[in-house]
């Protein structure tokens, strides 16, 4: 008996032995591994988005970040068909709601039909928090901590957005070079680092034009219908006082008509002579965006349809008055992490916080233009905070699947010198 | 293209007589290798095809064989319980002799080509066992203290031989320096440590280890080493510059590479079989000419690529992992048979599939 025994375990190391040749290795890489399928990747089997209003006086105007993320959580549910018991953790990002949101968004999730057995947390890193909640929810499912959750992110800069949203800074961080960079706003940091980079107006007005104008050809074609959940809600006419209720399906910060000749008439907004104005810079806007993560075989056994899969992301620091650069650092780490080549990917969805530095980014990369942001971007669009992540999400892979192309890169800078990126394939 | 059928055996190494042209030798095993029976299968090349001329049959997993250089009708099996064969052709069943030191599975069998009256051993025991074969216990241990899958008596010197194993390092020993504390160890190599930077490539970053499986003395450039593994890449040492990192990358293997093999007949001509089902036939780069032509234009095609070479041709009529692969000695200077999970043999040309 102890000798068989004995058998048993030699097999059983000799069967390890064979698969740690094969699953060993440094080169398991490249595109090839990254378009392989495997029952422990982890999918996406639903990602949509509201539209995304301006900021003040656009359809979302009257509207809760909460209420916002509780008509993206309905959609998501009725679209994915999912059973909300199944959900076992949520991640919510945001950037300006008090609190973190932490208190009205698992608000938001029981009343979209949650259980209470749903955990949701709020986190917020800047301008990337919906990538981070969505990064957070994979990174919990490859861990094995939960099978389903969602990533999300939901802003009202309508309501939220102000001073009162950046915390005075005590005297210890203030005497901190450094550290007091922080604080400076974006637009004066983005006006240096535009100048100090030598992106000239011109430019940064070429670029912003062509966003508006390839959303507009979008918004025409019904190429963000798919993506987008319309929702209905309450609107106080500013004309009237009357309140409403109207269902918004469109982004409605997408102007036609915009050329660069129109937008070099506009005054700059931090300095005289600067080059950074309201026409080149990313809108203040409201939105909510959600995404539903499982592994393969979770959605194969619960008979989801996978749009695509989450490969991998990556975070890394820049100094804090270079914040626009961030993109170009945390792109080439994460085609590293994952042996890809820039040119293996189809579509880059970088976020347009500031044409100066979006472009930055495009150049020091080498990226084909044509293959950032084809639907235009946050110039366009947009960019509500805590949703931009989560957003991109869904437009990546809309367009991915419509031009039957499969790898994806999402990315964008972040307030106080950081950037993020993250691999994405459709199937 | 020749083809035998190992009924019931998944082939894990393959040796051609170094007497006969027409004989090969296939160590093979049962329920590929996990557990079971092994079996030493005697093949003869013949005008009806290969046809079993005998086999032997052992109680536990064979992994390695190597024929006598000095008796052309015997050979050596290297066992799962930790035992090494000898086996005599013109006699059945039995093994004329067997040695049972190592304590777990022997992976590497080899004799030595110049002192022909040794041969060695290595085991998952981490252990390198030097054997006479008229004496009944080894001669000398080596620890290399990580399971050593492949081992070699250099073919230029009767006393230096070579290991890699699963710690990622190519070890080479010298029997003529004193056994003292280093156990006649003279040269322990990173294999991961990647190739020193050059203009017009990128740098490299670093590599981390991997297990090495295989790895082959060159035939004619008595200090190069070839070693393969997990990694997928093959790489050439010379081991008068150890601290210099490989001399050429060959990546291309698509799964681990199980083993590899110089060409008898050419300098720079390797012969490669991996787990990814397929052989491959690559020059190193050292031939004049070969490789020229890159290292001008400067164009970083992969970036693991160095020194020049390249694969010229692969076999890919296996259809499971290919374990073993072995050069014939004896006339047109490419012919070779191959054995794999797949039960067969076969025996091919490698300048038909050489483009």
């Amino acid at each position: 008996m102890a000798n068989q025994t004995g058998r048993t375990s030699q097999a059983q190391d000799r069967l390890s032995q064979v698969s740690n040749h094969l699953s060993g290795g440094a080169s398991k890489q490249g595109k090839a591994s990254v378009l392989e399928k495997h029952p422990d990747d982890i999918v996406v089997t639903c990602a949509l988005r509201t539209a995304i209003t301006k900021g003040g006086k656009g359809q979302f105007k009257d509207t809760h970040a909460a209420d916002l993320l509780h008509g993206a959580f309905k959609a998501l549910i009725q679209r994915s068909g999912i059973d909300p018991k199944l959900v076992e953790d949520i991640a919510v990002g945001a950037v300006l709601a008090p609190g973190g949101g932490a208190t009205e968004f698992r608000a938001a999730a029981l009343a979209a039909g949650f259980p209470t057995t749903t955990a949701v947390k709020a986190l917020n890193r800047q301008c990337s928090s919906g990538l981070q909640a969505v990064v957070d929810i994979a990174n919990a499912i490859k861990s094995g901590m939960i099978d389903v959750g969602i990533g999300a992110g939901a802003e009202s800069m309508s309501q939220n957005y102000g001073p009162q949203a950046v915390s005075e800074f005590s005297p210890l961080l203030e005497a901190h070079k450094e550290a007091a960079n922080c604080k400076v706003p974006m637009g004066v940091l983005s006006e240096k680092m535009a100048k100090e980079k030598g992106i000239p107006r011109s430019e940064q007005d070429k670029f912003a034009a062509a966003s508006f104008q390839k959303a507009v050809e979008a918004q025409k074609n019904g190429l963000f219908d798919e993506e987008i959940a319309p929702l209905t809600v309450k609107w106080t006419d500013p004309k009237t006082d009357e309140e409403k209720e109207i269902t918004v399906s469109k982004d409605d910060g997408v102007r036609a008509g915009i050329t660069a000749e129109s937008l070099s008439k506009i005054r700059p907004a931090f300095s005289k002579d600067g080059s950074i104005h309201a026409g080149n810079a990313s809108q203040i806007s409201d939105g909510a965006a959600a995404v539903l993560l499982m592994k393969r075989s979770t959605a194969q056994r619960l008979g989801q349809t996978i749009v695509g899969k989450f490969v991998q992301a990556s975070v890394v620091g820049v100094p804090p008055l270079l914040m626009g650069v961030g993109p170009a650092a945390a792109i080439p780490v994460v085609l590293e992490k994952t042996g890809l080549n820039k040119d293996d990917v189809d579509i880059y969805e970088i976020n347009e916080a500031f044409a100066s530095q979006c472009l930055y980014c495009i150049h020091e990369l080498g990226l084909d233009v044509k293959k950032v942001n084809p639907k235009g971007g946050a110039i366009a669009f947009g960019h509500p905070l805590g949703v931009t992540g989560a957003r991109q999400v869904s437009t990546l892979f809309t367009e991915l699947k419509r031009t039957k192309q499969q790898i994806g890169v999402t990315s964008m800078c972040i307030g106080t010198g950081m950037g993020m990126a993250a691999v994405w394939v459709a199937e | 293209m020749l083809e035998y059928r190992t009924q019931g055996y998944n082939g894990y190494s393959i040796k051609y007589s170094p007497f006969f042209d027409s004989r090969i030798a296939v160590a093979a095993a049962a329920n590929f290798g996990l557990v079971g029976n092994g079996r030493l299968y005697i093949l003869g090349l013949t005008a009806e095809g290969i046809v079993a001329e005998k086999w032997f049959d052992t109680q536990d997993s064979l992994f390695d064989t190597t024929w006598s250089e000095s008796h052309e009708n015997q050979l050596l099996a290297a066992c799962g319980d930790g035992s090494i064969k000898l086996f005599d052709i013109t006699l059945s069943e039995f093994p004329i002799q067997s040695w049972q030191e190592h304590a777990r599975e022997v992976f590497a069998v080899h004799w030595n080509l110049v002192a022909k009256d040794t041969f060695l051993s290595s085991s998952w025991d981490g252990t390198i066992k030097i054997w006479n074969p008229n004496a009944g216990a080894s001669l000398t241990t080596l620890p290399t203290h990580s399971c050593t899958y492949s081992a070699q008596f250099s073919p230029h010197s009767p006393s230096i031989l070579s290991s890699v194993s699963s710690d990622s390092h190519l070890r080479v020993f010298d029997l003529r320096t004193p056994a003292s504390a280093s156990n006649h160890l003279t040269m322990n190599i990173p294999i991961h440590t990647p190739p020193k930077p050059r203009i017009g490539a990128v740098a490299p970053v670093g590599i981390p280890p991997s297990e090495a499986l295989t790895h082959d003395w060159n035939k004619y450039r008595d200090t190069i080493v070839a070693t393969a593994g997990v990694d997928r890449m093959i790489r050439t040492f010379d081991i008068r510059m150890p601290n210099v990192g490989p001399i050429a990358i060959l990546p291309g293997h698509e799964y681990a590479v199980r083993r590899v093999t110089w060409s008898p007949h050419l300098s720079d001509i390797l012969l490669s079989a991996s787990y990814d089902m397929t052989c491959r036939v690559w020059t190193d780069g050292s031939a004049m000419g070969v490789g020229q032509e890159k290292q001008q234009n400067m164009l970083p095609q992969d970036a693991m690529v160095h020194g020049g070479g390249k694969e010229m041709g692969r076999m890919g009529r296996h259809t499971e992992f290919v374990t073993g692969v072995d050069w014939c000695l004896f006339g047109a200077e490419g012919w070779c048979a191959s054995t794999g999970w797949d039960e067969r043999v076969l025996v091919w040309d490698c300048r038909a599939v050489m483009q």
